[in-house]
């Protein structure tokens, strides 16, 4: 990570979006103590992070990217130990315990150990540990990565909940532009260690400056000439290429993709496929860095030329 | 709260699991039990060649038995910090406000108890089998002491190799090779007055040898202060030597 900088206020639900490798769970565990950084100033819920890094263990709540729970413990038991070390103790952990299991909806399950537990009942049982000690800013390290979609659906209903009802500040990291769009109130997208944009996802996405219009070319020899012939399309701002063909924004693409259309089969091009939508997220990061957040599986692919 | 809290649990962590293992915890408490009556029955004439040992070779090798249980606790820790540097277990409890001690204290205490448990089970067989322990309950506690001690020592060197290494096998064929030199090399098993010379020499430097002594001093009689108090020194040496290993890894880990 370099030259990143961020203020996350109090109550916010913040997003760190970008893909595998752009240094989300580096910044995660730098934040929450696991990591040293090399150099800059960090400040979490009020404590400098090299002077009082007890302090910050004691006041935030962390969920790491790989679910990690004792599997030869009940789901009890992981949460008795978790509040033992965060110095709780007596009936006020016992009723901690009996409330987070209410809300992640494993009271059934306590006294079964975790390790038979499904993957989405883990993730659920390793939120409720990470809440344990009431924390007032929580950090999640790509809480739904390879869960199921009821899982993911579930694990973002608690997080609405904690975010709005109990006011607890969230920090998210996420590869799922669906996730960050649906939860975060204001977003970072990384790529490679560098922070690249900033602001609420409207914001981001009206920053394309108008609508998208995906082209899938099965001929890739073809993309130098249908991006020359898109950019004379009066309307059309920017030509990029993406994945299997070429994208293009537009102000309302709807009234010039029939000259669109007409001009490219002049040039003898046929794409075998053709869009037109809103600008997303990953608009947003394609057009910042040239590439589409690769593994995002949420949003669907028009098409996969690598599949055909 | 004190650190005392914080080990505690563990403690209560650790001890659960190795409940919630049967094989394992099975293995570890049957093992002593069947060296003591494996090598008692093939070699029950091997009492004959050993004049000074009342009791015959039972009782010659029910110190060296009880000794062995420390090395089989001795991996357990080393294996248990692997899988949890590797699961993230170990992050998520960095992430909470333990006391980083006591992680290390928690575990060395629950390889300590096991050893004294397979100890415990050792002798209650050997007594069963007619071994006299000389020096009566007070003994049999020094002995238990004496294994827990020794057990101590050890742990530090698999806790070292399963920190650096983060490899539960890596682990096993250490352990491996350091018990059958480390036990068979030593008076642990045999008298030394059997070996050759090199191995004589050998024995004579091995800790197992002075671990050995002062617990056979204490079931068959004889123990002087001297071999109790070298015995502890060498142990001690080694303790701090392979405790300051593990400590140095383990301060990597965790800052």
């Amino acid at each position: 990570m370099e030259g990143v900088s961020f203020i996350v206020d109090e109550g916010e639900f913040f997003g760190f979006l970008g893909p595998n490798g752009a240094g989300k769970s580096t910044t995660i565990k730098v934040l929450t103590t696991l990591l040293r950084k090399t150099s800059g100033r960090v400040s979490v819920s009020g404590f400098d992070l090299d002077k009082s890094p007890g302090e910050i263990r004691k006041a935030v709540g962390v969920l790491s990217q790989e679910t990690s729970l004792d599997v030869d413990l009940t789901g009890w038991e992981n949460l008795h130990l978790q509040g033992r070390l965060q110095q709780m103790s007596g009936q006020v952990l016992d009723e901690r315990i009996a409330e987070l299991l209410k809300l992640v909806q494993l009271e059934d399950v306590a006294k079964k150990p975790a390790g038979r537990y499904s993957g989405g009942m883990r993730k659920r049982l390793d939120l409720a540990s990470a809440l344990i000690n009431r924390p007032k800013l929580l950090f999640l390290d790509e809480p739904t990565t390879g869960l199921d979609t009821q899982s993911r659906v579930a694990i973002w209903e608690y997080l609405e909940g904690l975010n709005k009802k109990e006011g607890i500040t969230i920090f998210l990291t996420t590869q799922y532009l669906e996730e960050a769009d649906r939860l975060c109130r204001k977003l970072s997208v990384i790529d490679h260690g560098k922070l690249i944009a900033n602001g609420t996802p409207t914001e981001l996405k009206e920053s394309i400056g108008g609508d998208t219009i995906n082209l899938t070319l099965t001929d890739a020899s073809v993309k130098p000439r249908a991006k020359e012939i898109l950019r004379a399309v009066p309307g059309v701002i920017e030509v990029m290429d993406s994945d299997g063909g070429v994208t293009a924004y537009a102000k309302s693409a709807g009234q010039i993709i029939a000259g669109v259309i007409t001009s490219l089969d002049g040039a003898g091009i046929r794409p075998s496929f053709l869009s037109i939508s809103s600008p997303t997220l990953d608009d947003v990061f394609l057009r910042k860095t040239g590439r589409r957040i690769r593994a995002d599986e949420l949003s669907r692919r028009d098409t996969e030329p690598f599949l055909m | 709260m004190t650190i005392l809290y914080d080990t505690q649990s563990l403690l209560e962590r650790y001890l659960t699991k190795l409940v919630r293992n049967p094989t394992l915890l099975g293995t570890n408490l049957v093992t002593p039990v069947i060296f003591l009556i494996l090598f008692s029955q093939l070699l029950t004439k091997f009492g004959e060649f050993i004049p000074s040992a009342p009791g015959g070779y039972l009782a010659y090798l029910t110190p060296g038995v009880i000794m062995l249980n420390a090395m089989i606790s001795a991996p357990l820790g080393g294996v248990s910090m692997a899988n949890d540097l590797n699961s993230g277990f170990l992050s998520k409890m960095l992430l909470t406000q333990v006391r980083r001690p006591a992680i290390l204290l928690g575990r060395l205490v629950t390889d300590m108890l096991m050893a004294v448990a397979q100890s415990i089970i050792t002798i209650v067989v050997a007594l069963l089998m007619g071994v006299q322990f000389s020096s009566g309950l007070p003994g049999i506690l020094l002995i238990l002491l004496t294994v827990a001690f020794f057990e101590f020592a050890l742990s530090g060197i698999f806790l070292t190799v399963g920190i650096s290494t983060r490899k539960t096998e890596t682990i096993s064929a250490l352990g491996g090779v350091l018990f059958f030199p480390l036990i068979f090399i030593s008076s642990a098993m045999f008298p030394i007055s059997f070996f050759p010379s090199w191995a004589q020499t050998f024995s004579n430097y091995n800790p197992v040898s002075y671990a050995s002594e002062v617990t056979r001093n204490l079931v068959v009689g004889g123990l002087t202060f001297n071999s109790l108090v070298s015995a502890y020194v060498l142990i001690g040496i080694i303790a701090a030597l392979t405790f300051a290993a593990t400590l140095f890894q383990f301060r990597k880990v965790v800052s």
